[in-house]
């Protein structure tokens, strides 16, 4: 049984992870905590869906969520950010709530409150190795996962745009010495957080073949917990942060403990913050915050 | 002025002191995401002391905002080491763990809720309400205040001229915890049944919106902010389906117009006609 | 019209033809009322959660009650005054719940309201009915007691889940052979925690069947996506059947999960899992389940209702194409027929003078209510407010419902079934 809650924990890491690094993108590089990142997982995932139902394959379905996911970011970004950059970061946030609230009205209006389910296990197939079941589904999530964290890293560390990526996080006035745009290069940031949380609904509305629109919610919250722990200033603290808490949450219900478990993780995220405010692999500057 | 319109009032009254609680943290620099978790305690306790000790409501909200305090005193000293956003994350953490304590707490009904309580009037909990606001804005213009703005400002500037940043820092997390404590004993004796989906982060936010709305540089924006949020969503009837997607955007359109909020000092002036003697 | 040249108008006012009628309905008004008949309009109210989670259930019953008062009105109305029901939607939220009954009972001046849907929203809004004196009887609240605490004006049109735990585990057992079984539950909505922690566990005892998980309840939150290492766990226990207890749309996330990891084992739950979408998660996993209504259940009156209400259902927009009634639209449906039974029966005026009257007049008729004809059988309400009603546990299984067993929530010194 311990193998086999190790691969569920792996797997609902990976989840996280991707969630995570979509928080971060944001965070990492802008100080705003973009709440409307789990409905735009939510409307990503529906659009995936919606795909497949449709009968388009995988690849397709994966773009069509990216894209739209994207596409709702980038709106956010131009309506809800943009004008707001030189408030305190509370009132952006505040403003990207109001597209999470709009964002979930839209999406009970379109697809309904009811889950929205595939008719059968899309991808069912189950390999055994030893005693533990990994369905094929489960592989994808992870090993899309992984290159997509390694695609985000090298865009990061380095390409140009990645490199006034981090430039512009630093400070937007050395930037604009630079030459680079900061206001494109927000624009970007917004649009590449968005297009991964839309790979990761997608990914996950057919790992677990349902969707609502309230999906989003409490696995968005997590993925902030996963974040700050990884270090938002650190790619690939997310890529670690997300299985530990992934196989943290799972080990702590297979021994006992599944009432006490969101207890448990916030602890844990509270504790991170009071010993090493920067994350598990955290650089030294993301404990100044900025004032609110 | 009908029941339902006394009912929406009492919602008000019991955001107003929420949205407080979280002005009053603010305005030493630190956001709080958490509390709804402070509401949590004042509501369970208060509700322990009125329905199993007996004790006189008044009394009891006291106690709470006591205890309550007291706690946040204690969230208080770690919250010094963080900062912006990171604080805000912590204190969101703080508020899930409390609910998923009293969704664990079988002695207070666990998941399955708590009763008795005896009902409270719109009355009463404006008496708190007002009452909590009136002493703020006096305290809004002592010298106080004009510390606590300092640590807000520049919290290095503020300790180099001699404030003691860590007393005003960490009181004003206690003061802000007893404030939502008695939000939160009014909401249980006012609904007069309390579970722990009451208290969760969407309440918390509701706090900071009602602040960051109704303007953060003064109590009474939190009033606005409270009155606006509870009233909109009445309002917005009319459009059905559609009712939380407009509400939403206006939620945007007036952090686009007004990012200070909808109120401030420059427009309180204005109101006042004031700008000529100053 | 009222300005500096208001007199000048009112010098010109000519008699005009539809001015004249409307005086004169005014008068025919004012005649029926001093000679002792009834208002022109019976207002009622319902409160249903058309945004937020519930959005679904709350449109739905919004379209059912929109059938309804059609109907009726189509039919002359109650005692030749028209019907009106004032809708308000409460997001599932309590406060909202709570001040819409303020609404409808002290502005629209309703004589009686259905709903709210929620027992969170149940338990705050039934004590401000009992302050307005004013009956509100909610379509869904199975949580055990949610009425009793607020008599005499809260009434629920549903059965205890206590009272169904005692039909449904026994059929579960022997239908199945089942000797142990594993419990998860939703932790954190109220009625489903209550179910998985308390009822069902005594119902097991009572039928000598074993809870592996006794020691260590396996529990999920509301919205979680994951609930692959509580299914792993279960299946490592082994039991011959599982209870879920959960709302149909979380349920639905457990079962997909059974379902990936290969844990086909027959499952039972409460009311909350009856729902149309269940049926497609696991198809070849049969769920048990009591339920008061179904789109497919047989008798007259239930096939009649579903064949009028269907097709408007999916003519609405905002609700899914291959939309079926659910139970708790039959249950919204009901209640508002009994509203109007009461009305009609009990010599309510529906004037506005006499609205405490009538409120008490609707109260007194539905408490010794007995053998009101609903979709499903006969209704009456035990000493709780609870729906005394039938029952049916029905096996969910390759997406449809069957009827296995029928019971009767009877109580003591009240009309059965």
């Amino acid at each position: 049984m311990l193998w086999q809650q190790l691969v569920n924990g792996l797997t609902l890491g990976a989840i996280y992870t991707l969630l995570a690094l979509s928080f971060s993108i944001v965070m990492g590089i802008l100080g705003i905590l973009n709440l409307a990142i789990a409905e735009l997982f939510m409307i990503g995932g529906y659009f995936g869906f919606t795909l497949i139902a449709a009968n388009f394959p995988l690849p397709v379905a994966v773009l069509g969520g990216m894209a739209g996911a994207a596409i709702a970011a980038m709106l956010i970004e131009k309506i809800g950010y943009q004008p707001l950059r030189g408030a305190p970061v509370v009132t952006p946030m505040l403003s990207t709530l109001g597209f999470s609230i709009i964002l979930q009205n839209v999406a009970t209006n379109f697809w309904g409150s009811d889950p929205l389910q595939l008719p059968d296990e899309y991808l069912g197939r189950q390999y055994t190795v030893g005693p533990v079941n990994i369905g094929q589904m489960q592989l994808i999530v992870v090993g899309a996962t992984i290159v997509l964290v390694t695609l985000v890293a090298y865009t990061v560390q380095r390409t140009t745009i990645g490199r006034a990526l981090r430039a512009v996080a630093e400070n937007r006035e050395v930037s604009r010495l630079l030459g680079v745009s900061a206001d494109r290069l927000t624009l970007f940031a917004f649009a590449l957080s968005g297009a991964l949380a839309g790979v990761a609904g997608v990914l996950i509305a057919l790992h677990y073949g349902a969707i609502t629109p309230y999906l989003g919610v409490e696995i968005g919250l997590k993925a902030v917990a996963v974040m700050v722990i990884g270090g938002t200033t650190n790619i690939w603290g997310a890529l670690l942060a997300g299985p530990l808490i992934g196989v943290v949450e799972v080990l702590t219900v297979a021994y006992g403990g599944s009432q006490v478990r969101d207890f448990v993780v916030y602890g844990f995220m509270i504790l991170i913050l009071l010993l090493r405010p920067q994350g598990l692999l955290g650089g030294a500057r993301s404990d100044q915050g900025q004032r609110v | 002025m009908s029941t339902y319109y006394a009912s929406l009032f009492a919602e008000a009254g019991i955001l107003l002191l929420g949205a407080l609680s979280v002005y009053i943290i603010l305005a030493t620099g630190q956001l709080s995401l958490g509390n709804a978790a402070f509401m949590a305690i004042g509501a369970y306790l208060s509700s322990y002391l009125t329905v199993v000790v007996g004790m006189p409501v008044t009394a009891a909200l006291i106690v709470s905002a006591i205890a309550a305090g007291i706690i946040g005193v204690i969230v208080g000293f770690p919250a010094l080491r963080l900062k912006g956003i990171y604080l805000a994350m912590a204190t969101l953490g703080f508020g899930e763990m409390i609910r998923s304590f009293f969704i664990n707490f079988p002695a207070m009904g666990g998941s399955g809720g708590f009763h008795g309580m005896a009902h409270i009037s719109v009355g009463y909990i404006w008496a708190w309400a007002g009452g909590i606001l009136v002493v703020l804005i006096v305290v809004e213009r002592s010298r106080v205040w004009l510390e606590m703005q300092a640590v807000h400002d520049d919290e290095t500037a503020a300790g180099l001229v001699g404030l003691n940043t860590v007393a005003i820092k960490v009181s004003a997390f206690g003061i802000g915890a007893a404030v939502a404590a008695v939000s939160g004993g009014l909401f249980a004796h006012h609904h007069v049944y309390i579970e722990p989906a009451n208290f969760g982060f969407e309440r918390s936010i509701d706090f900071v919106l009602a602040t960051i709305l109704g303007g953060s540089t003064l109590g009474l924006g939190s009033l606005i902010g409270a009155i606006l949020l509870v009233f909109l969503p009445e309002f917005l009837r009319p459009i059905a389906d559609w009712r939380l997607a407009a509400f939403g955007t206006l939620l945007i359109l007036v952090l686009l117009v007004r990012r200070q909020g909808i109120v401030d000092r420059t427009l309180l002036r204005g109101l006042t006609f004031r700008k000529a003697a100053s | 019209m009222v300005n500096s040249n208001g007199k000048k108008s009112m010098l010109k006012v000519k008699p005009n033809p539809s001015r004249l009628l409307g005086t004169l309905a005014a008068l025919a008004v004012i005649s029926l009322g001093a000679g002792g008949a009834s208002a022109q309009e019976i207002a009622l109210g319902a409160i249903v959660p058309s945004s937020g989670p519930f959005a679904e259930w709350g449109r739905s019953n919004s379209v059912t009650l929109k059938m309804l008062e059609k109907q009726t009105n189509d039919a002359g109305g109650i005692n030749g005054a028209k019907l009106k029901i004032t809708i308000l939607d409460d997001g599932a939220k309590p406060a909202q719940a709570a001040s819409s009954l303020r609404k409808l009972a002290g502005d629209e001046k309703v004589l009686a309201v259905a709903g709210p849907l929620t027992s969170s929203a149940a338990e705050v809004t039934f004590p401000v009915a009992n302050e307005m004196k004013v009956v509100a009887t909610s379509q869904a609240s199975s949580k055990p007691g949610v009425a009793k605490l607020n008599r005499p004006w809260a009434f629920r049109n549903t059965i205890d889940e206590g009272v169904l735990a005692k039909t449904t585990v026994p059929y579960f057992k022997k239908a199945f052979n089942i000797k142990t079984v594993g419990i998860i539950f939703d932790a954190k909505d109220a009625t489903a925690a209550t179910v998985g922690k308390a009822i069902m566990p005594a119902a097991l005892k009572a039928n000598e069947i074993s809870i592996v998980n006794e020691s260590d309840p396996l529990s999920f939150n509301t919205g979680d996506l994951d609930v692959s290492a509580q299914v792993t766990k279960l299946k490592s226990l082994n039991p011959d059947g599982v209870v879920v207890s959960a709302d149909y749309s979380q349920a639905i996330t457990v079962l997909r999960e059974m379902k990936r990891q290969g844990l086909i084992k027959p499952v039972v739950g409460a009311t909350q899992l009856i729902s149309s979408a269940i049926l497609k998660a696991a198809p070849e996993i049969p769920i048990i389940a009591p339920a008061t209504f179904f789109a497919t259940m047989k008798g007259e009156a239930a096939e009649k209702f579903v064949a009028n209400l269907q097709p408007l259902l999916r003519k609405e927009s905002g609700l899914p194409a291959e939309i079926e009634p659910s139970m708790y639209d039959a249950n919204i449906y009901e209640i508002v027929s009994m509203y109007i039974d009461a009305i009609k029966r009990s010599g309510v005026t529906g004037k506005p003078a006499d609205v405490e009257a009538d409120r008490a007049k609707i109260r007194d008729h539905l408490a010794k209510l007995e053998g009101f004809q609903g979709l499903g059988g006969p209704i009456g309400f035990n000493d709780d407010g609870d729906a005394i009603k039938a029952f049916y546990v029905l096996q969910g299984q390759n997406g449809a419902w069957d009827t296995k067993v029928r019971g009767c929530s009877s109580a003591p010194n009240h009309a059965g079934c």
